[in-house]
């Protein structure tokens, strides 16, 4: 592709059951900001089934321009979305693409990259504009130990972007911009994978990645049955259970609730970690979080480091009485 | 099943990597092993070639030192290994180091006279973290991909890959040869024993260079990598907070819910 006809930013929103996922509203931010710097706009684009609602979303937080790929093949996420985010690519020209870096962001982002040779940086905490006109991404390496600032040399450029670490605009009330494209189809090319199986582990209606508090256990809370604690605990604060890989792998809890490097990463505004001991391929995955409350009976225990309040105590006395002081505090 | 292993060394995960005096990771004092996601791709590949038949070869482009991080894989599942050795891919980002596998594939099939049916790269490494290198190299084969696999059985003339989502899984089909990227199953990698640890010193580990594979010179290295570093940093230190730590339970108790219902976190 050649560097003097493309401009602008993309923003790929990821959407489920018909909503924006957070880190795309996210992405609109830094996006917006840059692309005013260089004089130029932001595409949302979003790629899917029953895109209406989400489409008004990206509207409100400021997306210029809308590009919506409706259609049943694309209800749920696989090759076809890649596919389809190359043509959008080839097409619409634009300088830099943004993608949330989920599960699906970061499996789309290397196979477009693949297809179309393109320079292509993961999980970006920070991004601004250098005096050059680049933008200069800021990415974690080394479980989040080293942070590496990347300039890519390829136009467009590919980033994917990390939950939590772009706050929200204020939504406006706005109608839909003008120029809204919504196409209902484009050529798939040649597909090689199929999607025989979906299985839903998680029950809960929030996902991991947009909530707003989780409560994690670890091996310290001793077994599956105590384990239900942390799961109450979860539920009289309204929030979501998370997990390290200890009582993952012990059968404790499934597997989609593992926060770390070979989980998810979260940025909620309340954690609270209960019998974890802090390991870096943990706290990797949530240090971004606004708050984070520690329970832990080893004083020692490297979760304290980043704890905004540790408590130094066994479990299932705190776990307990916290409950109850909370359903009197909300009651 | 010929089956191929990616495999990549880098420095133990479980010591915190802190940068030098000058802005460097300082990594030369930490023991080198090959990245744990490749070491899960390496045992579900030996699981599947246990239950399947065939062999498995692994490859690394690194310097000649990451023939540690082979010999080991060899003790541990792996038939055969490769090594591609060559200064000019110094400082490769990942769509050249893809670029380098794709041609060390090619070259791989052409000595050992097989065709790859299924290529195993870890989901990430745990030290850049990217997560790009498998399917920018399948993308390179023209072959089908399944990130974050977990699990596979063969279906026939395919592979049944069971895909970790964000709720839960997918089954995902994929006609063979395929790239897959493996996350940590639910078991562990093997041990190697004594007579497997012996087995692998004897055998040989070829080298591979530039003049080998027939790389293009314009798309490896530092130089022609599209990602650029420009510097490195640690992370601020996030502010430490308070510990309590009382001489009862009450009293530490009421003391952490003082903290937190003035922070008004709940
Ligand atoms: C490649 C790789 C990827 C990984 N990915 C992940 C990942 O995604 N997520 C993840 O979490 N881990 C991951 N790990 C594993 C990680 O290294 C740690 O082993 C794991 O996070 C430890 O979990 P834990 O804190 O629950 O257990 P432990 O480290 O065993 O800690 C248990 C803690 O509980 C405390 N405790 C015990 N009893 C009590 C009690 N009664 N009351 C209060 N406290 C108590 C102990 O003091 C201790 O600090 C990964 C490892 C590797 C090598």
């Amino acid at each position: 592709m050649s560097l003097t006809d493309c401009k602008g930013i993309m923003v790929v929103i990821e959407t489920a059951d018909g909503a924006a996922k957070s880190v795309g509203l996210e992405m609109l931010t830094p996006a917006k900001e840059i692309a005013s710097a260089k004089g130029t706009d932001v595409t949302a684009v979003m790629i899917g089934e029953g895109l209406e609602d989400a489409a008004k979303q990206a509207a409100s937080y400021g997306a210029d321009k809308i590009i919506t790929v409706d259609n049943n093949d694309l209800k749920a996420y696989s090759e076809k979305h890649a596919a389809v985010l190359k043509e959008l690519i080839e097409k619409y020209k634009p300088e830099t693409v943004l993608i949330g870096a989920t599960q699906n962001g970061k499996d789309i982002a290397p196979i477009v990259a693949g297809k179309l040779g393109l320079g292509c940086v993961t999980d970006v905490v920070s991004m601004k504009l250098g005096d050059d006109g680049k933008i200069v991404f800021t990415c974690p390496m080394y479980s989040g130990n080293i942070l590496s600032d990347n300039v890519i040399d390829t136009v467009p450029q590919i980033a994917t972007v990390r939950g939590g670490s772009f706050k929200k605009g204020e939504p406006k009330d706005v109608e839909l911009p003008e120029e809204v494209v919504i196409a209902e189809s484009m050529p798939y090319g040649d597909i090689k994978t199929t999607i025989k199986e979906t299985v839903k582990e998680i029950s809960e209606a929030v996902n991991l990645e947009d909530a707003q508090v989780i409560v994690s256990g670890g091996r310290g809370m001793g077994s599956a049955e105590n384990f239900k604690l942390v799961e109450e605990l979860a539920n009289v604060l309204g929030g979501v259970v998370g997990a390290t890989r200890a009582p993952v792998e012990d059968g404790w809890i499934s597997r989609a609730h593992q926060i770390g490097q070979s989980g998810k990463i979260v940025a909620p505004k309340l954690y609270i970690a209960c019998g974890i001991s802090g390991a870096t391929q943990h706290v990797t995955g949530m240090v971004g979080s606004d708050y984070i409350v520690a329970i832990n009976k080893d004083e020692d225990a490297p979760i304290f480091d980043i704890a905004n309040v540790g408590i130094v105590g066994n479990v299932m006395q705190v776990i307990p009485a916290m409950i109850e002081e909370i359903k009197k505090l909300k009651a | 099943m010929e089956i191929l292993v990616c495999v990549k060394q880098v420095p133990d995960d479980s010591v915190k990597v802190v940068l030098n005096g000058s802005g460097q990771p300082a990594i030369d004092k930490i023991a080198p092993v090959a990245n744990a996601f490749d070491t899960y791709a390496l045992e579900m590949a030996a699981r599947f070639k246990e239950a399947n038949g065939g062999t498995i070869t692994a490859v690394s482009i690194g310097p000649d030192e990451f023939k540690t991080s082979l010999k080991n894989c060899l003790a541990v599942g792996a038939d055969k290994a490769y090594v591609v050795t060559d200064a000019s891919y110094d400082g490769s980002d990942s769509l050249a180091t893809a670029y380098v596998l794709s041609k060390a594939v090619a070259k791989i099939e052409e000595l050992e006279g097989v065709k790859f049916d299924i290529i195993f790269c870890g989901k990430e490494t745990t030290d850049s973290t990217t997560a790009l290198v498998g399917p920018e190299l399948a993308e390179k084969l023209g072959v089908g991909v399944v990130t974050c696999v977990t699990e596979l059985a063969l279906n026939g003339d395919k592979i049944d890959a069971k895909q970790e989502t964000e709720e839960g899984y997918n089954t995902i089909e994929v006609a063979m040869p395929a790239v897959l990227t493996i996350n940590k199953p639910h078991y562990d990698p093997r041990y190697p024993t004594m007579k497997s640890k012996m087995a692998a010193r004897r055998k040989q580990i070829p080298t591979l260079t530039s003049a080998d594979l027939g790389t293009d010179a314009s798309l490896v290295g530092a130089a022609n990598s599209a990602v650029k570093t420009i510097s490195l940093s640690e992370p601020t230190k996030k502010q430490a907070g308070i510990k309590i730590n009382e001489k009862t339970f009450e009293e530490t108790f009421a003391k952490a819910m003082a903290v937190m219902t003035e922070a008004k976190i709940f």
